[in-house]
């Protein structure tokens, strides 16, 4: 998936990543680690809930050297994360401020629409 | 910027998430009434056997009716993971009693469904619910009736031979 630049539109960011939108191409970029990778919607999402699914409190509480780093190799993409706990610490965080940002043009939708089309006349 | 998610999906995250869950009731009471219809044959009550196969039927059609919806508004529908599936039972009493527990499990979490829906303003998937909701009203009462069989023909001698053949004639009729 290619996308020019000047396409891309920046949905949140943090310190440590972002995630940006291309509306040309309808497809999320999740930039981290020093890598830019494309996902359509529906892989980004599941992306996104892996991420969320992560047990934060268990890889730190498991002793054993393969709790040190979690793996995720999403569908239909080349990327591989492998991630220490500060990884899915960062990594979290992006994710939960873009499913913000992500909703955030729905619900002003939804209030502008509800609100009245016609001007109040007082008095 | 353009709203993608909205897009892709017109049903809201959590919604998703609480049909997907509901997928997997009703796929798991399809899987339990299936193991109740195998238990009844196997001890010899061909009419509960014939039932408890026709709700297993059922169930699943609900399943899929759910599945289908998912899918429909743009939604993800997950295929569910059916695990802890009772095969077995103390007696034919306990089957129908067990039953009635999972139609009333059922109701329960369609009623959360239809309370999540009145809290994201969701009214499209609250209609869609509606259905299962009816449903429900009948699922209950057929399953409590049978179980007053017991008491009403009682358990002794022949009984049990008696409440079986019985079983296919209990019906729900709203009017």
């Amino acid at each position: 998936m290619l996308c020019g630049f000047a396409s891309l539109e920046e949905v949140f960011r943090t310190e440590f990543g972002a995630v940006l939108q291309c509306s040309n191409k309808n497809c999320y970029w999740l930039e981290f680690a020093g890598d830019c990778t494309p996902f359509k919607v529906t892989d980004f999402l599941h992306l996104r809930r892996k991420i969320e699914e992560i047990n934060l409190s268990e890889l730190l509480f498991d002793p054993s050297p393969r709790a040190d780093f979690t793996i995720i190799m999403p569908f239909r993409s080349q990327r591989c994360f492998v991630l220490s706990v500060s990884d899915v610490l960062n990594l979290k965080e992006l994710m939960q401020g873009a499913k913000f940002m992500m909703e955030l043009p729905g619900i002003i939708k939804d209030c502008l629409k509800a609100a009245p089309t016609s001007p109040l006349i007082i008095g | 910027m353009k709203d993608l998610l909205r897009l892709k999906t017109s049903l809201n995250e959590e919604i998703e998430k609480i049909l997907n869950d509901q997928v997997k009731v009703e796929a798991h009471s399809s899987a339990i009434y299936l193991a109740m219809s195998s238990w009844c044959d196997d001890q010899g009550f061909d009419f509960s056997a014939g039932y408890f196969a026709k709700q297993a039927e059922e169930e699943r059609g609900h399943m899929l009716k759910l599945f289908n919806y998912i899918n429909d508004r743009g939604g993800k529908a997950i295929s569910p993971e059916i695990i802890n599936v009772p095969n077995d039972f103390e007696s034919f009493r306990s089957v129908f009693e067990t039953a009635l527990e999972q139609e009333m499990h059922v109701t329960a979490q369609f009623n959360n469904i239809a309370e999540k829906c009145f809290k994201v303003k969701d009214f499209v998937t609250f209609q869609f619910i509606q259905w299962f909701l009816a449903e429900q009203i009948e699922e209950e009462y057929v399953a409590r009736r049978i179980l007053e069989m017991f008491d009403v023909i009682g358990e002794e001698g022949t009984g049990r031979w008696e409440i079986d053949k019985h079983i296919p004639k209990v019906t729900y009729n709203a009017e």
